[in-house]
Protein backbone atom coordinates (compact mmCIF):
# COMPACT_ATOMS: atom_id res chain seq x y z
CA UNK A 1 0.00 0.00 0.00
CA UNK A 2 1.22 3.55 -0.73
CA UNK A 3 1.37 5.33 2.60
CA UNK A 4 2.63 8.75 3.67
CA UNK A 5 4.14 9.09 7.16
CA UNK A 6 4.40 12.36 9.11
CA UNK A 7 6.38 12.66 12.35
CA UNK A 8 9.56 10.60 12.62
CA UNK A 9 10.41 10.90 16.31
CA UNK A 10 11.15 8.26 18.92
CA UNK A 11 7.93 6.41 18.04
CA UNK A 12 7.28 7.40 14.43
CA UNK A 13 10.66 6.37 13.05
CA UNK A 14 10.53 2.66 14.03
CA UNK A 15 6.83 2.52 13.10
CA UNK A 16 7.57 3.79 9.58
CA UNK A 17 10.49 1.37 9.28
CA UNK A 18 8.19 -1.52 10.15
CA UNK A 19 5.82 -0.44 7.37
CA UNK A 20 8.72 -0.59 4.90
CA UNK A 21 9.74 -4.01 6.21
CA UNK A 22 6.21 -5.29 5.70
CA UNK A 23 6.52 -4.36 2.01
CA UNK A 24 4.51 -1.14 1.96
CA UNK A 25 5.61 1.77 -0.15
CA UNK A 26 6.34 4.48 2.41
CA UNK A 27 6.82 8.19 1.73
CA UNK A 28 7.88 10.53 4.51
CA UNK A 29 7.82 14.16 5.50
CA UNK A 30 8.97 15.70 8.75
CA UNK A 31 9.30 19.25 10.01
CA UNK A 32 12.91 18.49 10.93
CA UNK A 33 14.46 17.17 7.73
CA UNK A 34 17.31 15.51 9.64
CA UNK A 35 14.85 13.07 11.19
CA UNK A 36 13.93 11.84 7.68
CA UNK A 37 17.43 10.54 6.86
CA UNK A 38 17.17 7.03 8.36
CA UNK A 39 13.91 6.45 6.48
CA UNK A 40 15.23 7.75 3.17
CA UNK A 41 18.21 5.38 3.56
CA UNK A 42 15.78 2.52 4.10
CA UNK A 43 14.10 3.35 0.80
CA UNK A 44 11.29 5.72 1.72
CA UNK A 45 10.14 8.38 -0.74
CA UNK A 46 10.97 12.00 0.01
CA UNK A 47 8.15 14.56 0.13
CA UNK A 48 8.34 18.33 0.60
CA UNK A 49 5.13 18.67 2.62
CA UNK A 50 2.28 16.76 4.19
CA UNK A 51 0.14 17.96 1.27
CA UNK A 52 2.52 16.30 -1.17
CA UNK A 53 2.28 13.03 0.78
CA UNK A 54 -1.52 13.20 0.53
CA UNK A 55 -1.31 13.79 -3.21
CA UNK A 56 0.89 10.71 -3.69
CA UNK A 57 -0.72 8.29 -1.23
CA UNK A 58 -4.34 7.28 -0.51
CA UNK A 59 -3.43 6.91 3.17
CA UNK A 60 -1.41 9.23 5.43
CA UNK A 61 -0.36 8.64 9.04
CA UNK A 62 0.70 11.25 11.59
CA UNK A 63 2.61 10.62 14.81
CA UNK A 64 3.30 14.00 16.41
CA UNK A 65 3.36 15.58 19.88
CA UNK A 66 0.00 17.22 20.51
CA UNK A 67 -3.29 18.42 19.06
CA UNK A 68 -1.98 21.72 17.59
CA UNK A 69 0.64 19.70 15.67
CA UNK A 70 -2.02 17.34 14.33
CA UNK A 71 -4.14 20.30 13.27
CA UNK A 72 -1.13 21.88 11.58
CA UNK A 73 -0.18 18.85 9.48
CA UNK A 74 -3.75 17.99 8.50
CA UNK A 75 -5.67 21.27 8.22
CA UNK A 76 -2.90 23.89 8.21
CA UNK A 77 -1.09 25.35 5.19
CA UNK A 78 0.76 22.58 3.35
CA UNK A 79 -1.33 20.08 5.30
CA UNK A 80 -2.92 16.81 4.22
CA UNK A 81 -6.35 18.29 3.42
CA UNK A 82 -4.85 20.72 0.93
CA UNK A 83 -4.15 18.09 -1.73
CA UNK A 84 -5.93 14.94 -0.53
CA UNK A 85 -8.24 13.25 -3.04
CA UNK A 86 -11.83 12.43 -2.12
CA UNK A 87 -11.91 9.33 0.08
CA UNK A 88 -8.38 9.87 1.38
CA UNK A 89 -7.82 8.26 4.78
CA UNK A 90 -5.79 10.09 7.41
CA UNK A 91 -4.76 8.10 10.48
CA UNK A 92 -3.56 10.10 13.48
CA UNK A 93 -1.62 7.90 15.89
CA UNK A 94 -0.60 10.73 18.27
CA UNK A 95 -2.07 10.97 21.74
CA UNK A 96 -4.41 13.96 21.87
CA UNK A 97 -7.67 14.86 23.63
CA UNK A 98 -10.76 12.93 22.46
CA UNK A 99 -12.57 16.23 21.93
CA UNK A 100 -9.73 17.50 19.71
CA UNK A 101 -9.74 14.25 17.71
CA UNK A 102 -13.48 14.62 17.10
CA UNK A 103 -13.09 18.23 16.06
CA UNK A 104 -10.27 17.43 13.62
CA UNK A 105 -12.18 14.44 12.19
CA UNK A 106 -15.22 16.64 11.55
CA UNK A 107 -13.11 19.34 9.87
CA UNK A 108 -11.40 16.74 7.70
CA UNK A 109 -14.73 15.15 6.76
CA UNK A 110 -15.83 18.51 5.33
CA UNK A 111 -12.84 18.31 3.00
CA UNK A 112 -13.64 14.74 1.94
CA UNK A 113 -10.97 13.13 4.13
CA UNK A 114 -11.87 10.16 6.34
CA UNK A 115 -10.10 10.44 9.70
CA UNK A 116 -9.19 7.67 12.11
CA UNK A 117 -7.72 8.25 15.56
CA UNK A 118 -5.42 5.37 16.41
CA UNK A 119 -3.18 6.11 19.40
CA UNK A 120 -0.80 3.45 20.58
CA UNK A 121 0.53 1.92 23.76
CA UNK A 122 3.76 0.01 24.17
CA UNK A 123 6.41 2.70 24.08
CA UNK A 124 9.55 2.80 21.98
CA UNK A 125 10.21 -0.88 22.68
CA UNK A 126 6.82 -1.79 21.23
CA UNK A 127 7.34 0.52 18.27
CA UNK A 128 10.67 -1.10 17.38
CA UNK A 129 9.37 -4.64 17.88
CA UNK A 130 6.17 -3.95 15.93
CA UNK A 131 4.21 -5.09 18.96
CA UNK A 132 2.23 -1.91 19.74
CA UNK A 133 -1.30 -1.94 21.05
CA UNK A 134 -3.39 0.16 18.66
CA UNK A 135 -6.74 1.62 19.75
CA UNK A 136 -8.76 3.03 16.88
CA UNK A 137 -11.77 5.28 16.58
CA UNK A 138 -13.65 6.18 13.42
CA UNK A 139 -15.22 4.68 10.32
CA UNK A 140 -15.23 0.84 10.30
CA UNK A 141 -14.65 0.51 6.54
CA UNK A 142 -11.66 2.86 6.68
CA UNK A 143 -10.36 0.84 9.64
CA UNK A 144 -10.53 -2.38 7.57
CA UNK A 145 -8.73 -0.66 4.67
CA UNK A 146 -5.76 0.37 6.79
CA UNK A 147 -5.74 -2.68 9.06
CA UNK A 148 -2.78 -4.26 7.20
CA UNK A 149 -0.77 -1.14 8.03
CA UNK A 150 -1.74 -1.38 11.70
CA UNK A 151 -0.74 -5.04 11.71
CA UNK A 152 2.73 -4.12 10.45
CA UNK A 153 3.19 -1.83 13.46
CA UNK A 154 1.23 -3.51 16.22
CA UNK A 155 0.15 -6.82 17.65
CA UNK A 156 -3.15 -5.94 19.26
CA UNK A 157 -5.32 -3.85 16.94
CA UNK A 158 -8.84 -2.91 18.10
CA UNK A 159 -11.55 -0.68 16.68
CA UNK A 160 -13.01 0.84 19.85
CA UNK A 161 -15.83 2.92 18.35
CA UNK A 162 -16.60 6.18 16.56
CA UNK A 163 -14.24 9.13 16.06
CA UNK A 164 -12.45 9.97 19.32
CA UNK A 165 -13.06 6.52 20.85
CA UNK A 166 -9.45 5.50 20.26
CA UNK A 167 -8.31 8.54 22.23
CA UNK A 168 -10.74 7.70 25.04
CA UNK A 169 -9.18 4.22 25.25
CA UNK A 170 -5.71 5.80 25.25
CA UNK A 171 -6.73 8.15 28.07
CA UNK A 172 -7.87 5.08 30.06
CA UNK A 173 -4.52 3.49 29.26
CA UNK A 174 -2.69 6.56 30.58
CA UNK A 175 -4.74 6.56 33.79
CA UNK A 176 -3.70 2.96 34.43
CA UNK A 177 -0.06 3.38 33.46
CA UNK A 178 0.36 6.77 35.18
CA UNK A 179 -1.16 5.70 38.46
CA UNK A 180 0.63 2.35 38.03
CA UNK A 181 4.08 3.90 37.72
CA UNK A 182 3.41 6.01 40.82
CA UNK A 183 2.17 2.94 42.72
CA UNK A 184 5.19 0.83 41.79
CA UNK A 185 7.55 3.68 42.71
CA UNK A 186 5.80 4.11 46.07
CA UNK A 187 5.92 0.38 46.80
CA UNK A 188 9.60 -0.01 45.93
CA UNK A 189 10.54 3.13 47.87
CA UNK A 190 8.49 1.84 50.80
CA UNK A 191 10.36 -1.48 50.73
CA UNK A 192 13.78 0.19 50.55
CA UNK A 193 13.04 2.67 53.31
CA UNK A 194 11.75 -0.18 55.48
CA UNK A 195 15.17 -1.79 55.14
CA UNK A 196 13.96 -4.55 52.83
CA UNK A 197 15.49 -5.59 49.50
CA UNK A 198 13.21 -4.02 46.89
CA UNK A 199 14.35 -6.47 44.21
CA UNK A 200 13.11 -9.41 46.26
CA UNK A 201 9.84 -7.65 46.96
CA UNK A 202 9.32 -7.09 43.25
CA UNK A 203 10.16 -10.71 42.48
CA UNK A 204 7.70 -12.02 45.07
CA UNK A 205 4.95 -9.66 44.00
CA UNK A 206 5.27 -10.63 40.34
CA UNK A 207 3.94 -14.06 41.33
CA UNK A 208 0.84 -12.72 42.99
CA UNK A 209 -2.22 -10.56 42.46
CA UNK A 210 -0.16 -7.36 42.28
CA UNK A 211 1.48 -8.61 39.10
CA UNK A 212 1.49 -6.03 36.35
CA UNK A 213 3.48 -5.28 33.25
CA UNK A 214 4.52 -2.02 34.94
CA UNK A 215 5.80 -3.80 38.04
CA UNK A 216 7.73 -6.09 35.73
CA UNK A 217 9.24 -3.56 33.28
CA UNK A 218 9.21 -0.22 35.06
CA UNK A 219 9.95 -1.91 38.38
CA UNK A 220 13.04 -3.54 36.89
CA UNK A 221 14.28 -0.22 35.52
CA UNK A 222 13.68 1.44 38.90
CA UNK A 223 15.84 -1.22 40.56
CA UNK A 224 18.55 -0.65 37.94
CA UNK A 225 18.08 3.11 38.34
CA UNK A 226 17.96 3.29 34.57
CA UNK A 227 16.26 6.61 33.89
CA UNK A 228 16.98 6.65 30.17
CA UNK A 229 13.70 7.04 28.23
CA UNK A 230 11.63 4.91 27.27
CA UNK A 231 8.64 7.09 27.66
CA UNK A 232 9.59 10.56 28.76
CA UNK A 233 8.09 11.97 31.95
CA UNK A 234 6.89 15.16 30.22
CA UNK A 235 4.90 13.04 27.79
CA UNK A 236 3.14 11.29 30.62
CA UNK A 237 2.49 14.69 32.21
CA UNK A 238 0.95 15.82 28.91
CA UNK A 239 -1.21 12.71 28.63
CA UNK A 240 -2.51 13.15 32.17
CA UNK A 241 -3.24 16.79 31.38
CA UNK A 242 -5.53 15.51 28.63
CA UNK A 243 -7.17 13.11 31.08
CA UNK A 244 -7.72 15.83 33.68
CA UNK A 245 -9.09 18.28 31.11
CA UNK A 246 -11.63 15.70 29.97
CA UNK A 247 -12.55 14.98 33.61
CA UNK A 248 -13.11 18.71 34.16
CA UNK A 249 -15.21 18.98 31.00
CA UNK A 250 -17.33 15.94 31.85
CA UNK A 251 -17.65 16.54 35.60
CA UNK A 252 -15.85 13.35 36.52
CA UNK A 253 -14.05 12.70 39.79
CA UNK A 254 -10.64 11.09 39.19
CA UNK A 255 -8.91 11.50 42.56
CA UNK A 256 -6.14 8.95 42.03
CA UNK A 257 -5.30 10.30 38.56
CA UNK A 258 -5.31 13.85 39.92
CA UNK A 259 -2.81 12.97 42.64
CA UNK A 260 -0.60 11.31 40.04
CA UNK A 261 -0.89 14.28 37.68
CA UNK A 262 0.42 16.54 40.44
CA UNK A 263 3.34 14.18 41.04
CA UNK A 264 4.21 14.38 37.34
CA UNK A 265 4.07 18.19 37.58
CA UNK A 266 6.73 17.88 40.29
CA UNK A 267 8.83 15.46 38.22
CA UNK A 268 8.82 17.86 35.25
CA UNK A 269 9.13 20.97 37.42
CA UNK A 270 12.26 19.59 39.07
CA UNK A 271 13.98 19.14 35.73
CA UNK A 272 13.39 15.42 35.13
CA UNK A 273 10.95 15.84 32.24
CA UNK A 274 13.36 14.37 29.68
CA UNK A 275 13.98 11.29 31.85
CA UNK A 276 11.85 8.18 31.73
CA UNK A 277 8.62 8.41 33.68
CA UNK A 278 10.20 6.15 36.33
CA UNK A 279 11.93 9.37 37.51
CA UNK A 280 8.84 9.31 39.72
CA UNK A 281 10.94 7.11 42.04
CA UNK A 282 13.56 9.86 42.44
CA UNK A 283 10.84 12.39 43.24
CA UNK A 284 9.40 10.16 45.97
CA UNK A 285 12.87 9.53 47.38
CA UNK A 286 13.53 13.26 47.53
CA UNK A 287 10.12 13.98 49.06
CA UNK A 288 10.97 11.36 51.69
CA UNK A 289 14.15 13.10 52.70
CA UNK A 290 16.78 11.39 50.53
CA UNK A 291 19.78 13.53 49.56
CA UNK A 292 20.44 13.80 45.83
CA UNK B 1 -7.23 61.90 33.41
CA UNK B 2 -8.70 63.55 36.47
CA UNK B 3 -9.92 61.78 39.60
CA UNK B 4 -13.55 62.79 39.41
CA UNK B 5 -16.07 62.60 36.62
CA UNK B 6 -14.24 60.20 34.33
CA UNK B 7 -15.92 58.75 31.26
CA UNK B 8 -16.25 55.09 32.15
CA UNK B 9 -17.72 52.07 30.36
CA UNK B 10 -18.90 48.87 32.04
CA UNK B 11 -19.69 45.43 30.60
CA UNK B 12 -20.89 42.42 32.59
CA UNK B 13 -23.80 43.37 34.83
CA UNK B 14 -24.13 40.12 36.75
CA UNK B 15 -24.19 39.44 40.47
CA UNK B 16 -20.79 41.10 40.82
CA UNK B 17 -20.83 43.64 37.99
CA UNK B 18 -24.18 45.32 38.66
CA UNK B 19 -23.36 46.63 42.15
CA UNK B 20 -19.81 47.52 41.06
CA UNK B 21 -21.16 49.65 38.18
CA UNK B 22 -23.65 51.25 40.55
CA UNK B 23 -20.81 52.35 42.84
CA UNK B 24 -19.03 54.01 39.90
CA UNK B 25 -22.19 55.94 39.06
CA UNK B 26 -22.69 56.93 42.69
CA UNK B 27 -19.08 58.20 42.85
CA UNK B 28 -20.00 60.76 40.20
CA UNK B 29 -18.50 59.19 37.08
CA UNK B 30 -20.04 59.46 33.62
CA UNK B 31 -21.01 55.82 33.21
CA UNK B 32 -22.06 53.99 30.03
CA UNK B 33 -23.02 50.35 29.76
CA UNK B 34 -23.44 47.68 27.13
CA UNK B 35 -25.20 44.41 27.84
CA UNK B 36 -25.72 41.37 25.64
CA UNK B 37 -29.16 41.05 27.23
CA UNK B 38 -30.29 44.73 27.27
CA UNK B 39 -32.78 44.18 30.11
CA UNK B 40 -29.91 43.51 32.54
CA UNK B 41 -28.90 47.18 32.11
CA UNK B 42 -32.36 48.67 32.68
CA UNK B 43 -31.86 49.44 36.37
CA UNK B 44 -28.54 51.21 35.77
CA UNK B 45 -29.91 53.16 32.82
CA UNK B 46 -32.83 54.25 35.01
CA UNK B 47 -30.25 55.39 37.58
CA UNK B 48 -28.53 57.56 34.98
CA UNK B 49 -26.09 55.40 32.98
CA UNK B 50 -25.95 55.79 29.20
CA UNK B 51 -26.76 52.74 27.05
CA UNK B 52 -24.49 51.87 24.12
CA UNK B 53 -25.35 49.76 21.08
CA UNK B 54 -22.07 47.80 20.99
CA UNK B 55 -18.80 47.34 22.87
CA UNK B 56 -17.15 49.45 20.13
CA UNK B 57 -19.57 52.33 20.74
CA UNK B 58 -18.95 52.00 24.48
CA UNK B 59 -15.18 52.13 23.97
CA UNK B 60 -15.48 55.16 21.66
CA UNK B 61 -16.98 57.29 24.45
CA UNK B 62 -14.89 55.95 27.35
CA UNK B 63 -11.45 56.68 28.81
CA UNK B 64 -11.68 53.44 30.75
CA UNK B 65 -13.78 50.32 30.15
CA UNK B 66 -14.34 47.68 32.84
CA UNK B 67 -15.35 44.12 32.04
CA UNK B 68 -16.35 41.38 34.46
CA UNK B 69 -17.54 38.30 32.57
CA UNK B 70 -17.19 34.53 32.90
CA UNK B 71 -14.43 33.19 30.66
CA UNK B 72 -11.26 34.23 28.84
CA UNK B 73 -13.08 33.58 25.56
CA UNK B 74 -15.79 36.07 26.61
CA UNK B 75 -13.16 38.74 27.27
CA UNK B 76 -11.44 38.04 23.95
CA UNK B 77 -14.75 38.26 22.09
CA UNK B 78 -15.60 41.57 23.77
CA UNK B 79 -12.19 42.99 22.94
CA UNK B 80 -11.58 41.72 19.42
CA UNK B 81 -14.87 40.23 18.15
CA UNK B 82 -17.04 42.01 15.63
CA UNK B 83 -18.09 45.38 17.06
CA UNK B 84 -15.50 44.79 19.78
CA UNK B 85 -13.87 47.29 22.09
CA UNK B 86 -10.74 47.62 19.95
CA UNK B 87 -12.78 49.19 17.14
CA UNK B 88 -13.76 52.06 19.43
CA UNK B 89 -10.80 52.61 21.76
CA UNK B 90 -8.66 55.71 21.22
CA UNK B 91 -4.90 55.24 21.80
CA UNK B 92 -4.19 55.60 25.51
CA UNK B 93 -7.58 54.23 26.55
CA UNK B 94 -7.58 51.58 29.26
CA UNK B 95 -9.34 48.21 29.43
CA UNK B 96 -9.58 46.97 33.03
CA UNK B 97 -10.67 43.34 33.06
CA UNK B 98 -11.96 42.24 36.45
CA UNK B 99 -12.99 38.74 35.32
CA UNK B 100 -11.14 35.66 36.52
CA UNK B 101 -9.30 34.25 33.49
CA UNK B 102 -6.01 32.48 32.77
CA UNK B 103 -2.87 34.62 33.21
CA UNK B 104 -1.72 33.50 29.76
CA UNK B 105 -4.95 34.77 28.18
CA UNK B 106 -4.57 38.12 29.96
CA UNK B 107 -1.02 38.44 28.61
CA UNK B 108 -2.14 37.60 25.05
CA UNK B 109 -4.94 40.17 25.10
CA UNK B 110 -2.67 42.87 26.57
CA UNK B 111 -0.01 42.25 23.91
CA UNK B 112 -2.60 42.53 21.15
CA UNK B 113 -3.96 45.78 22.58
CA UNK B 114 -0.46 47.22 22.93
CA UNK B 115 -0.10 47.24 19.13
CA UNK B 116 -2.97 49.76 19.01
CA UNK B 117 -1.71 51.77 21.97
CA UNK B 118 -4.54 50.56 24.21
CA UNK B 119 -3.55 49.97 27.83
CA UNK B 120 -4.57 46.95 29.90
CA UNK B 121 -4.97 46.05 33.52
CA UNK B 122 -6.02 42.66 34.82
CA UNK B 123 -7.77 43.37 38.10
CA UNK B 124 -9.67 40.34 39.34
CA UNK B 125 -11.46 40.64 42.63
CA UNK B 126 -12.16 38.67 45.78
CA UNK B 127 -14.97 39.23 48.23
CA UNK B 128 -17.99 37.82 46.47
CA UNK B 129 -21.41 39.36 46.01
CA UNK B 130 -21.33 40.82 49.52
CA UNK B 131 -18.01 42.53 48.86
CA UNK B 132 -19.33 43.90 45.57
CA UNK B 133 -22.45 45.32 47.29
CA UNK B 134 -20.45 46.87 50.12
CA UNK B 135 -17.65 48.18 47.83
CA UNK B 136 -15.22 46.26 50.03
CA UNK B 137 -13.65 44.02 47.36
CA UNK B 138 -10.00 43.01 47.37
CA UNK B 139 -8.60 43.96 43.95
CA UNK B 140 -5.43 42.33 42.59
CA UNK B 141 -3.92 44.31 39.73
CA UNK B 142 -1.51 43.26 36.99
CA UNK B 143 -0.10 45.80 34.52
CA UNK B 144 1.88 49.04 34.38
CA UNK B 145 1.97 50.98 37.65
CA UNK B 146 1.06 54.14 35.75
CA UNK B 147 -2.05 52.51 34.32
CA UNK B 148 -3.11 51.41 37.79
CA UNK B 149 -2.65 54.92 39.16
CA UNK B 150 -4.81 56.32 36.32
CA UNK B 151 -7.74 54.12 37.33
CA UNK B 152 -7.12 53.92 41.08
CA UNK B 153 -9.94 56.38 41.95
CA UNK B 154 -12.33 54.16 40.02
CA UNK B 155 -11.11 51.00 41.74
CA UNK B 156 -11.44 52.74 45.11
CA UNK B 157 -15.13 53.23 44.40
CA UNK B 158 -15.52 49.44 44.19
CA UNK B 159 -12.96 47.97 46.56
CA UNK B 160 -11.16 48.50 49.81
CA UNK B 161 -7.84 46.68 49.27
CA UNK B 162 -6.11 47.49 46.00
CA UNK B 163 -2.74 45.84 45.49
CA UNK B 164 -0.42 46.17 42.50
CA UNK B 165 0.85 42.61 42.20
CA UNK B 166 3.14 43.03 39.18
CA UNK B 167 3.14 43.14 35.37
CA UNK B 168 0.30 42.05 33.09
CA UNK B 169 -1.09 38.66 34.15
CA UNK B 170 0.16 39.00 37.74
CA UNK B 171 -3.29 39.97 38.98
CA UNK B 172 -4.67 36.73 37.57
CA UNK B 173 -1.85 34.74 39.18
CA UNK B 174 -2.79 36.27 42.55
CA UNK B 175 -6.45 35.47 41.88
CA UNK B 176 -5.56 31.84 41.14
CA UNK B 177 -3.71 31.71 44.48
CA UNK B 178 -6.74 33.25 46.16
CA UNK B 179 -9.12 30.68 44.69
CA UNK B 180 -6.81 27.83 45.58
CA UNK B 181 -6.53 28.87 49.23
CA UNK B 182 -10.21 29.69 49.59
CA UNK B 183 -11.80 26.66 47.95
CA UNK B 184 -9.29 24.27 49.54
CA UNK B 185 -10.34 25.81 52.86
CA UNK B 186 -14.00 25.24 51.97
CA UNK B 187 -13.16 21.59 51.31
CA UNK B 188 -11.31 21.33 54.64
CA UNK B 189 -14.29 22.93 56.35
CA UNK B 190 -16.65 20.44 54.68
CA UNK B 191 -14.46 17.52 55.78
CA UNK B 192 -14.44 18.77 59.37
CA UNK B 193 -18.21 19.15 59.32
CA UNK B 194 -18.58 15.68 57.81
CA UNK B 195 -16.37 14.16 60.49
CA UNK B 196 -18.36 15.86 63.25
CA UNK B 197 -21.56 14.65 61.58
CA UNK B 198 -20.27 11.06 61.42
CA UNK B 199 -19.70 11.15 65.17
CA UNK B 200 -23.15 12.54 65.81
CA UNK B 201 -21.68 15.73 67.23
CA UNK B 202 -23.49 19.07 66.96
CA UNK B 203 -22.04 20.92 63.97
CA UNK B 204 -22.95 24.39 65.19
CA UNK B 205 -21.12 23.77 68.48
CA UNK B 206 -18.02 22.49 66.69
CA UNK B 207 -17.96 25.50 64.39
CA UNK B 208 -18.44 27.89 67.27
CA UNK B 209 -15.62 26.32 69.28
CA UNK B 210 -13.24 26.31 66.29
CA UNK B 211 -13.94 29.96 65.55
CA UNK B 212 -12.34 30.81 68.89
CA UNK B 213 -9.08 28.97 68.17
CA UNK B 214 -6.25 28.67 65.66
CA UNK B 215 -8.56 27.17 63.02
CA UNK B 216 -10.64 30.35 62.85
CA UNK B 217 -11.03 31.69 59.32
CA UNK B 218 -13.38 33.68 57.14
CA UNK B 219 -14.27 30.45 55.32
CA UNK B 220 -15.13 28.61 58.53
CA UNK B 221 -17.20 31.59 59.57
CA UNK B 222 -19.19 32.09 56.37
CA UNK B 223 -19.15 28.72 54.63
CA UNK B 224 -19.19 26.79 57.90
CA UNK B 225 -22.36 28.58 58.83
CA UNK B 226 -23.94 27.73 55.49
CA UNK B 227 -23.03 24.08 56.02
CA UNK B 228 -24.47 24.04 59.54
CA UNK B 229 -27.68 25.62 58.24
CA UNK B 230 -27.62 23.45 55.08
CA UNK B 231 -28.11 26.67 53.15
CA UNK B 232 -26.89 25.97 49.62
CA UNK B 233 -28.41 29.03 47.95
CA UNK B 234 -25.45 30.74 46.19
CA UNK B 235 -23.40 33.34 47.08
CA UNK B 236 -21.00 32.52 44.29
CA UNK B 237 -22.14 29.55 42.21
CA UNK B 238 -19.94 26.48 42.56
CA UNK B 239 -19.62 26.16 38.77
CA UNK B 240 -17.50 29.34 38.80
CA UNK B 241 -15.07 27.84 41.30
CA UNK B 242 -15.03 24.70 39.13
CA UNK B 243 -14.08 26.89 36.16
CA UNK B 244 -11.32 28.59 38.18
CA UNK B 245 -9.86 25.26 39.24
CA UNK B 246 -9.76 24.12 35.62
CA UNK B 247 -7.60 27.17 34.88
CA UNK B 248 -5.23 26.77 37.79
CA UNK B 249 -4.69 23.07 37.22
CA UNK B 250 -3.71 23.93 33.63
CA UNK B 251 -1.30 26.58 34.91
CA UNK B 252 0.26 24.01 37.24
CA UNK B 253 0.97 21.74 34.28
CA UNK B 254 2.39 24.63 32.27
CA UNK B 255 4.83 25.59 35.02
CA UNK B 256 5.55 22.10 36.38
CA UNK B 257 4.29 23.03 39.82
CA UNK B 258 2.93 20.28 42.06
CA UNK B 259 -0.39 21.24 43.71
CA UNK B 260 -1.40 18.05 45.53
CA UNK B 261 -4.28 19.52 47.54
CA UNK B 262 -5.66 21.68 44.72
CA UNK B 263 -5.54 18.60 42.47
CA UNK B 264 -7.78 16.75 44.89
CA UNK B 265 -10.12 19.68 45.46
CA UNK B 266 -10.56 19.94 41.69
CA UNK B 267 -11.86 16.37 41.73
CA UNK B 268 -14.37 17.12 44.48
CA UNK B 269 -15.56 20.06 42.37
CA UNK B 270 -15.87 17.76 39.34
CA UNK B 271 -18.00 15.44 41.47
CA UNK B 272 -20.09 18.39 42.64
CA UNK B 273 -20.77 19.32 39.00
CA UNK B 274 -21.69 15.73 38.17
CA UNK B 275 -24.19 15.72 41.03
CA UNK B 276 -25.94 18.71 39.45
CA UNK B 277 -25.08 21.28 42.12
CA UNK B 278 -23.09 23.64 39.89
CA UNK B 279 -25.58 26.48 40.34
CA UNK B 280 -25.68 26.01 44.13
CA UNK B 281 -23.21 27.42 46.61
CA UNK B 282 -19.77 25.81 46.94
CA UNK B 283 -20.79 24.80 50.48
CA UNK B 284 -22.25 21.86 48.51
CA UNK B 285 -18.80 20.27 48.80
CA UNK B 286 -20.27 18.94 52.05
CA UNK B 287 -22.99 17.16 50.06
CA UNK B 288 -20.34 15.54 47.83
CA UNK B 289 -18.73 14.00 50.92
CA UNK B 290 -22.15 12.82 52.13
CA UNK B 291 -22.72 11.23 48.73
CA UNK B 292 -19.35 9.43 48.88
CA UNK B 293 -20.19 7.62 52.12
Amino acid sequence: MEVGFIGLGLMGRPMALNLIRAGHSVHVWSRRRASMAPLLEAGAGDAASAAELAERCPVTISMVADAPDVEQVTLGPGGVAERARAGHIHVDMSTIAPAAAQRIAAALAEKGVVALDAPVSGGEVGAVAGSLTIMAGGDAAAFETVKPLFEAMGKSVTLIGAAGAGQVAKACNQILTGVGVAAVAEALNFATRSGVDAARVREALLGGFAYSRILENHGQRMLERNFKPGFKAWMHQKDLRIVMEEAHRLGLALPASAATAQLFNAVVGSGMGEDDSIAMLRLLERMSGAEE
Amino acid sequence: MSGAGMRVGFIGLGVMGAPMARHLLAAGHDLAVWARRPETADALVAAGAARCASPAALAARSEVVFTIVTTGADVEALAFGSGGLIAGFAPGAIHVDMSTIAPATAREIAARYAKSGVRWLDAPVSGGAVGAEQASLAIMAGGEGETLEAVRPLLEAMGRTIVHIGPVGAGQVAKACNQMVMVSAIQACAEAMRLAQAHGVDLAAVRQALMGGSAASRVLEVMGERMVARDFVPGIEARLHHKDFGLLIEEAVRSGTPLPIAGQVAQQLNALMACGWGRDDTASLLRVLERMA
